[in-house]
């Protein structure tokens, strides 16, 4: 199934392995070194920004090439061209084939850039042939397959994210015509079962090359099992879709079902993320809680925003504390120390998102002066 | 760590008795780390601390309730200072490791109530006068003397937008095109002077040995706002027309040529993989300009084959120079 050398793959998890072993100094530098020439490994994976640059630089080409392609073949009329993406897709897809047999590559990025392109050309030229009117089901259905396709050949995580949501929206719209009251609980139930077999695919040793799109299907089906039942969703969704026009103020049949749902699944997801140490599930659960707070907020006002937020904060920086003075050092496996090795990074990401959050934004208008000078050509009137 | 593939190692004789011991040892006592979930809930309430005490006394300037808010902000901002001081590690121009997981977060607090409180005495006292940009470079000393004293990047990088802003530019990362009129040429050259200064203290602090590790967050503001700004030059007589020729655009090419080889070999020498990229794809961006804007001026349909050519076997090639690259920097 998978396009990759199977060998080669386990081989790169035991040299994963044996480099993370190096790092915690366990096994010596010629162990790792010996471990390398047994367990040879020939992929080409660049750093991670290597990776961006190519997979940008790779859809400037194949844009470009697409472009030349329909002008050369220009003046044969609709169905021309869509014949031509439908080739270009194709042709698309053996490149894909061919980087990853032939050159070796393994999430390079170029190998994503020509996925999501060819996926693309693809179902553009079914759109073209149909005319346009393609049913949501038929839409998603060719999603679907198209993603699958890439997730069984490459193990792509991003093509991964299209497949569930293709998957969820063609569920969708099958249910749809069973009753309003049951869609959400239908998706619910799609959205646990989808969770609960990736748990299990992901204890299967012949899955173990599709490991990290297992991991993102875990995350997606928790976040849009929590959705699908949440109240926010659910008001402004039927609202939507079955012309209920509620009045600010009124509510959905069944409301208090929803609540339920919003207030009680994070907790349930950081409490069985903390008894089965998953940290899916502590980090989903966390996540989702914002979630709480938000769809809360904007049904009953409980205070004014600014109080809410000083209360909030005051709150959080407590619960830190407390959990950090009760993890000290470690209590039944927890710590609240870093176990992992990855710091410098993850310092100066922070460092951008302290700058992006808290910015300052340069005075306009007659606010500015040139360092307390005169004269700058800052604006019109005032300061000058 | 999965200690059946070490054994399993161990009995390929590929590692000894000895290591499999100690990864047996490591495995066992293994912990499930809240680190990062702790700190991003810490970083959310200083967050939501610190904007909300601002809203609240936005709002509530002309009660009588604000003189007691805002002697809370001054408590807050004092005592966070008060506890920095005194839990501090000694100073030294090396990287400082914080006492402890709390310490940063404390700092940061400190140093955005003290901001507040900075603009609050300006909007109600005008402390400052008219001089609105003392009112930005005051509070950007403390900032730039906290991120030095308690080793800090973050308090850093909000010092450099501070420094940014006081000279009429917008850094803020996700800001920096959105926010700024580089149609402007006064914005484009402060640009420029921004982002040559920024590099510069960062290859002096390299050189000096004055917090190395700040170097990485002078450069990063650096090399993207200094790129932009040339670009922004490069770009500013738009795509030109066949009629009009004006060269003055060779000129920028040629400072972003420079810059460009400059910075690559700085990335070079310091194996950056991150440095390497945004370089490399702002020098893209430049060269390719200036050919479809060669190509716009011959005007003819030629060209414009030529162009769509040129797009796919620079991409190609440019692939290439990256693969290349990053294999050398690999290897070094």
């Amino acid at each position: 199934m998978i396009s990759y050398k199977s060998k080669t793959l386990d081989n790169l998890a035991v040299v994963e392995a044996a480099e993370k072993a190096l790092d915690k100094t366990c096994i010596t530098a010629e162990e790792f070194q010996q471990i390398k020439t047994a367990y040879p490994v020939d992929l080409y994976t660049p750093n991670i920004y290597m990776r961006f640059g190519l997979f940008i630089l790779t859809l400037v080409v194949v844009f470009f090439s697409f472009g030349l392609f329909c002008l050369i073949f220009m003046g044969g009329g609709e169905t021309a061209i869509a014949g031509l993406t439908l080739f270009f897709g194709a042709c698309l897809y053996g490149a894909v084939e061919y980087m990853v047999n032939e050159k070796k590559h393994y999430k390079s990025g170029v190998d994503a850039a020509l996925m999501w392109m060819s996926g693309g050309a693809v179902t553009g030229a079914v759109f073209v042939l149909a005319d346009t009117h393609v049913s949501l089901s038929g839409m998603s259905l060719l999603f679907l397959i198209l993603s699958m396709l890439f997730v069984l050949r490459f193990a792509d995580v991003s093509m991964s994210i299209v497949a569930y949501l293709a998957f969820l929206t063609l569920s969708f719209s099958l249910l749809i015509y069973s009753g309003r009251m049951v869609i959400p609980f239908m998706l619910m139930g799609v959205s646990l079962g989808t969770y609960l077999l990736s748990r299990k695919l992901t204890a299967i040793h012949a899955c173990r090359h599709y490991a990290s799109c297992l991991k993102m299907i875990q995350i997606l089906s928790l976040i849009t099992l929590y959705l699908a039942g949440n109240y926010f969703v659910v008001r402004e969704a039927s609202n939507e879709m079955f012309d209920l026009y509620l009045k600010p103020g009124e509510s959905i049949p069944g409301a208090w079902i929803f609540w339920i749902f919003t207030i009680i699944i994070p907790p349930i997801y950081i409490f069985a993320g903390i008894r089965k140490k998953d940290s899916i599930l502590i980090r989903t659960g966390l996540f989702l809680v914002a979630a709480i707070v938000f769809t809360i907020r904007t049904y009953h006002s409980v205070a004014p925003i600014e109080v809410a937020m000083t209360l909030g904060g005051v709150i959080l920086i407590a619960l830190a504390y407390g959990v950090t003075k009760l993890l000290m050092p470690s209590r039944n496996g927890f710590t609240s120390e870093q176990t992992d090795d990855d710091k410098t990074d993850a310092i100066q990401l922070e460092a951008v998102i302290i700058a992006q959050s808290f910015n300052q934004q340069a005075p306009q208008g007659d606010q500015f002066n040139f360092g307390g000078g005169t004269g700058s050509g800052g604006g019109a009137s005032g300061s000058y | 760590m999965d200690i059946h593939l070490f054994e399993k190692l161990q009995q390929e004789g590929l590692i000894s008795p000895d290591s499999t011991e100690k990864v047996r040892v490591l495995s066992r006592n293994k912990l499930f780390s809240l680190h990062w979930e702790l700190k991003t809930i810490l970083y959310l309430g200083v967050l939501l601390l610190s904007g909300g005490l601002g809203i609240l006394i936005y709002k509530n300037i002309d009660t009588i309730g604000h003189q007691a808010i805002l002697a809370m902000i001054a408590l807050v901002c004092a005592g966070c200072f008060f506890y920095c001081f005194k839990q501090k590690l000694p100073f030294s121009w090396n990287r400082v490791a914080a006492p402890n997981g709390f310490f940063d977060y404390v700092l940061l607090l400190g140093c955005l109530t003290f901001l507040t409180f900075i603009t609050y005495l300006q909007i109600q006292y005008n402390v400052f006068g008219t001089r609105y940009g003392a009112a930005t470079f005051f509070p950007m000393l403390v900032l730039l003397f906290s991120a030095y004293y308690f080793d800090h990047l973050g308090i850093l990088s909000m010092a450099i937008t501070n420094f940014a802003a006081w000279l009429g530019l917008t850094v803020t990362p996700m800001r920096l095109l959105s926010a700024n009129d580089f149609a402007s040429q006064r914005i484009i050259y402060t640009g420029i002077f921004v982002g040559l200064l920024l590099v510069f203290v960062a290859y002096m602090g390299d050189r000096l040995d004055r917090k190395k590790h700040f170097a990485f967050t002078y450069s990063n503001f650096g090399v993207h706002v200094f790129m932009i700004a040339c670009l922004a030059g490069l770009m500013g007589g738009g795509l030109g027309s066949s009629y009009e020729p004006d060269n003055s655009y060779m000129l920028w090419f040629l400072l972003l040529a420079g810059a460009t080889a400059f910075f690559y070999t700085q990335a070079l020498k310091k194996r950056s993989f991150y440095f390497l990229l945004i370089v490399a794809l702002y020098g893209y961006v430049g060269v390719s300009y200036v050919v479809v804007r060669l190509l716009v001026a011959a005007n003819s349909i030629e060209a414009f084959y030529a162009g769509l050519l040129y797009f796919i076997g620079s991409g190609i090639g440019a692939v290439i120079f990256l693969m290349n690259t990053s294999r050398k920097l690999k290897k070094a």
